[in-house]
């Protein structure tokens, strides 16, 4: 482990300042909330940050508080308490699902929504700190190599999968995301946050230097909505999704009017199907159709010389929770 | 005769209660001192620079730009040490001994060059605190020359493969011959010839770690010319013998202390070269140093079970008796051979005609070595989903075939000092409920999750042997037991003191245990081979015999006086064989869609002799048995082929069972008294996970009627067999 300087924030612009103030010397800079994984990178000497700017100071910064008929959700909530907040639970149902498959009580009783978020990959090469694109290389290690939970959408260079539950959930219910910086604030759909390695492949995401998730947005859910979170692990606690899915629907009686269908553990990025979606809306969730949607799930699926078992296993998994789904009353 | 020795057994006072252990108030407030707890005045802090190649040779060593770093007080390399760790490397694999130090001729020394394995010690750092010692090791500059490496055993014998050690890849034997093991009973080419049927297969397993919780660590402490290491060992005897052989010192002026110890699972047998090591930095810094391994450290540097190919061949007649078993087997050693790498099971049938032969070769992975039942749950694995198979295949049930061919009264017309494995079997079978939940017809439920249930059993070896105990009586009527135990995780203070208390008439509060100091206790066997309750539980017995001799003669003790009674006794069994038995049976579900596995119901029935201690016998049970589940389902160190480099070292990358996925497992004792050990005891510890592995795979194959020949059998498998 490098040693690294503690600040910690008062406030949000002071912990960007911090962060800036760092740099200018010459520094190299963190935010850090519940730390779990980024004092393991640092530990690891994947990350080695000099200064850690310490967000846990900042009052009030998780809450989940009402706001234009949704909820804003302050990006230091730990997931523990999201998972057990009776509104998330209720209302934004795959959220609270997503938060309490992640990793053990332990770390949810540390980690934060926004570093749940914005964690880096799980992918072995990555922790192993061998010099891949995102250990600021220029190859991809799992290409050719051991590839099993690797990426079968959008990979390419970097094959990773990202490792967020939450996010894949953010993604489903359309929410935005607050981001501050040092040039102030912006708002974006979390669909935007994500990016493909073809964009950045050392990131995962857009939030430039000194950038930091701050809230998290998410609209009111229309009358007659249900979701759910499916992930499939390798164990029964403390692993990363193998495969997971997202799922919202706006049903009406037997009919679905809407859906969000989001996966997690099968592309770089929290993988939105807008063909699934497209094929649900107005329709009955039959077994028939449940099974086309599945199909077409995936449909340009590129598994890599060890994850084709992703391709069946996903199917399966589009299936069963979209009539598991519907069938809840 | 067999009915009689199994039938109840004469009830004891103590033994065979179920009794908390004597230290579980300290060990759960936190209280237990264990290794890393140790502080000592002005000591040092230690970190192991570990090699990043799988096979490399040492140009040059630079570390002056570490040892001017402030704080850096000593730097060890393979230039400025040369200590051979003897129990690391041994021709044979056997117990490491002066003989066998004499004959080794692939030594392993503490720092190598070459370097065998990612993760073999290149440097050892000493400084004022761990982060010095952590920021030096990146100040050490290693000039080497990559060589070309070998992951796979049966690579490892081709002509052309890198050879690891100058006289090949095969591991030398005891008399230093580059030798397979080889075990053969009849003629088995008579054995196929007389055979209707003969089948052919094979099966592999990985490297799974003893992933005990505790992490290798070591203080320290030279007085003069004593030295005292506080290191977690399941042995303090054999690790005192091995340091002071390894130092060139005599066993007196080494103190081995060991209070308390968060399981080994067999890789804390004996010494390490982190015990070594830090009493090599100790006396070059005149100070006391401790050395911590981080678990990454733990997983790469220390050993785990050896991974193996084993290809078979069986020969049945029609109506499913063995005529013949044929084992080709390839056990991957690492860098160095730290234990025979046997691959057992084929002992456990009768069967005229018997030959196996197993190559132990070196590769360049993690070291393989000890690990709970070392050569059993992999080569049971392999020859009971062989035998399984062969079942199915003369459309015969598994219990009936096993019945037909296991192990009977006698082994090699050595006669059993009681033989209970076929009532473990037809007990087991009933309880279970076997007819009920296995399908003859395998992978037939309809639907895509689909049950099965699958069966293995097993012997296992329950020696005798020497062992030393001293009880001390005073005149306010306390015991003191003194007994070389560490408590590896089994309770061995707790059985000592029950024992003690037993053998005295006494209740256990009555009794204080000594353990864990090699100045203070005798000679202890060390908690390895599961025969540590036999072996030094005995010598309790007999050390309170003579004892009572002596308060018979002398009358209780007055004043200041004291009694002590003590004992060195070393049984032989007198021509005949002691073993363990047991079955275990599985039902599993599989979700054949999603290439899930859950174990549903789970039954281990085991003739462990009598219980000393319900409470920790079925943890040691099921401890096992949850071990073996995640042997056959999960574990692996993975290793990237182009680069030799472990992916998945650690409690995560290595998916270690979690208590949600440890299922209830039903534990049934058939307890019986041969007259042997103290009140008849038996092995327990490694027993229960020598089959759990082969019962999980056969109640998988009977689920989905794909046979799973690699191990782990992971959802990618899974799925991939049935596609």
């Amino acid at each position: 482990m490098k040693p690294f300087a503690n600040s910690n924030a008062r406030d949000l612009q002071n912990a960007v300042q911090l962060a800036q103030n760092a740099r200018q010397d010459g520094r190299t800079a963190s935010f850090v909330g519940g730390g779990s994984d980024l004092l393991a990178l640092v530990k690891e000497r994947i990350a080695a940050p000099d200064v850690l700017v310490n967000l846990k100071t900042i009052k009030g910064l998780d809450q989940v508080k009402p706001a234009n008929e949704g909820v804003s959700i302050g990006g230091l909530i730990t997931l523990d308490i999201l998972s057990r907040h009776d509104l998330i639970r209720r209302q934004y149902t795959v959220l609270a699902e997503a938060a309490e498959t992640v990793a053990t009580p332990q770390i949810r009783n540390v980690g934060t929504l926004a570093g749940n978020v914005c964690q880096r990959p799980w992918c072995w090469y990555f922790r192993n700190g061998f010099p891949c694109y995102k250990n600021g290389g220029n190859t991809c290690f799992s290409f050719g190599g051991e590839n099993q939970f690797h990426a079968i959408f959008g990979g390419g260079p970097s094959y990773i999968v990202h490792p967020s539950d939450t996010a894949v959930a953010l993604v489903a219910l359309d929410a935005k995301f607050r981001i501050v910086g040092p040039s102030g604030e912006r708002v974006i759909p979390a669909a935007d946050f994500f990016a493909l390695p073809q964009q950045n492949p050392a990131r995962e995401n857009v939030l430039a230097a000194d950038e930091a998730l701050a809230e998290v947005q998410v609209p009111a859910p229309r009358a007659g909505t249900r979701s759910t979170y499916h992930k499939i692990m390798d164990r029964e606690a403390w692993t990363h999704a193998v495969v997971s899915a997202a799922m919202m629907l706006e049903m009406d009686k037997q009919v679905c009017r809407s859906a969000r269908v989001v996966l997690g553990g099968v592309a770089p990025i929290p993988w939105r199907l807008p063909q699934v979606e497209q094929m649900l809306a107005g329709q009955r969730i039959t077994d028939t159709l449940a099974a086309k949607a599945a199909e077409a799930a995936l449909e340009g699926a590129k598994p890599l010389a060890k994850n084709a078992y992703k391709v069946p296993l996903t199917k399966g998994v589009v299936r069963r929770t979209l009539l598991e789904l519907a069938a809840r009353g | 005769m067999r009915q009689q020795q199994n039938t109840s057994i004469a009830p004891l006072k103590t033994v065979g209660h179920a009794t908390p252990r004597i230290d579980a108030i300290e060990r759960v407030t936190g209280k237990a001192t264990y290794t890393n707890d140790i502080r000592l005045p002005g000591m040092l802090y230690a970190r192991i620079l570990r090699s990043p190649h799988p096979h490399a040779r040492i140009r040059r060593i630079d570390v002056s730009k570490a040892l001017a770093l402030p704080g850096v007080k000593t730097i060890l390399t393979h230039e400025n040490c040369q200590v051979v760790w003897g129990a690391g490397g041994i021709s044979g694999g056997l117990q490491y001994n002066d003989d066998i130090k004499k004959i080794t001729k692939h030594r392993r020394y503490v720092f190598n060059n070459p370097v065998r394995f990612v993760g073999d010690p290149v440097a050892a750092v000493a400084a004022v605190n761990r982060h010095v010692a952590d920021e030096a090791l990146g100040l050490i500059q290693v000039d080497y020359e990559v060589l070309s490496f070998i992951l796979e055993p049966e690579e490892a014998l081709k002509p052309d493969a890198v050879k690891i050690w100058p006289e090949g890849n095969l591991s030398l034997n005891a008399q230093n011959q580059a030798q397979p093991m080889s075990t053969r009973r009849g003629n088995i080419e008579e054995g196929f010839r007389t055979s209707d049927l003969v089948f052919e297969d094979r099966y592999t397993t990985a490297f799974v770690h003893n992933a005990q919780m505790e992490p290798r660590s070591c203080v320290a402490n030279w007085d003069g010319d004593k030295l005292t290491l506080y290191t977690p060992t399941q042995g303090i005897s054999n690790c005192r013998s091995d340091t002071a052989r390894d130092l060139g010192i005599p066993p007196e002026k080494v103190q081995i202390i060991c209070q308390y110890m968060g399981g080994g699972f067999g890789n804390k047998n004996q010494n390490q070269d982190a015990d070594l090591i830090t009493a090599m930095l100790a006396k070059e810094a005149g100070a006391p140093v401790k050395l911590e391994f981080t678990r990454k450290d733990d997983f790469i540097g220390v050993h785990g079970r050896w991974p193996t190919v084993q290809y078979y061949k069986v020969g049945v007649s029609r109506d499913g008796v063995l005529k013949g078993i044929q084992l080709r087997g390839y056990s991957g050693m690492g860098g160095y051979r730290k234990n025979t790498g046997t691959i057992g099971g084929i002992d456990i049938y009768q069967c005229p005609h018997i030959d196996s032969v197993v190559y132990p070769v070196y590769t360049n992975k993690t070291v393989s070595g000890n690990f709970r039942g070392p050569e059993y749950p992999q080569g049971f694995y392999g020859i009971e989903s062989m035998m399984d198979d062969v079942a199915y295949k003369l459309k015969m049930d598994p219990v009936e075939f096993i019945l037909k061919n296991m192990t009977r009264k006698s082994r090699d017309e050595v006669p059993y000092t009681n033989y209970s494995l076929e009532e473990c079997i037809r007990r087991g079978a009933e309880t279970f409920e076997w007819k009920k939940r296995w399908r003859p017809q395998p992978g037939s439920d309809p639907g895509p999750v689909k049950r099965g249930a699958g069966v293995a059993f097993m012997a296992f070896r329950s020696a005798l042997g020497r062992s030393n105990a001293v009880i001390r009586l005073d005149a306010k009527g306390h015991y003191t037991v003194f007994v070389g135990v560490t408590d590896v995780g089994a309770g061995a203070k707790t059985t000592m003191a029950m024992i003690a208390a037993e053998a005295l008439g006494v209740p256990v509060s009555k009794i204080e245990v000594v353990w864990g100091d090699t100045d203070r206790c005798p000679y202890s066997v060390g908690e390895s081979g599961s025969r540590t309750t036999i072996q030094t539980g005995y010598a309790v017995v007999q050390a309170a015999e003579a004892l009572k001799r002596q308060i018979a003669e002398k009358g209780l003790p007055t004043g200041d006086n004291v009694l002590i009674g003590s004992a060195s006794p070393n049984p032989t069994l007198e021509g005949k064989v002691r073993a363990a038995f047991g079955a275990h049976f599985v039902e599993v579900q599989v979700d054949t869609e999603l290439g899930h596995v859950r174990v549903l119901k789970y039954l281990a029935v085991h003739d462990s002799g009598r219980i000393m201690n319900p409470l920790t016998a079925r943890s040691q049970i099921k401890g096992g048995a949850t071990m073996g589940i995640g042997m056959a389902l999960h574990e692996n160190l993975l290793y990237d082929r182009r680069n030799g480099q472990p992916l998945t070292a650690g409690f995560y990358g290595a998916r270690l069972m979690t208590h949600r996925d440890a299922p209830e497992i039903e534990v049934i004792f058939i307890e019986s008294d041969d007259g042997y050990g103290p009140y008849g005891a038996k092995s327990i510890g490694e027993s229960s996970k020598v089959p759990a592995v082969a019962a999980v795979a056969n109640a998988v194959f009977n689920a989905i009627g794909r046979r799973m020949k690699d191990l782990p059998i992971t959802r990618d498998k899974i799925l991939g067999a049935l596609a």
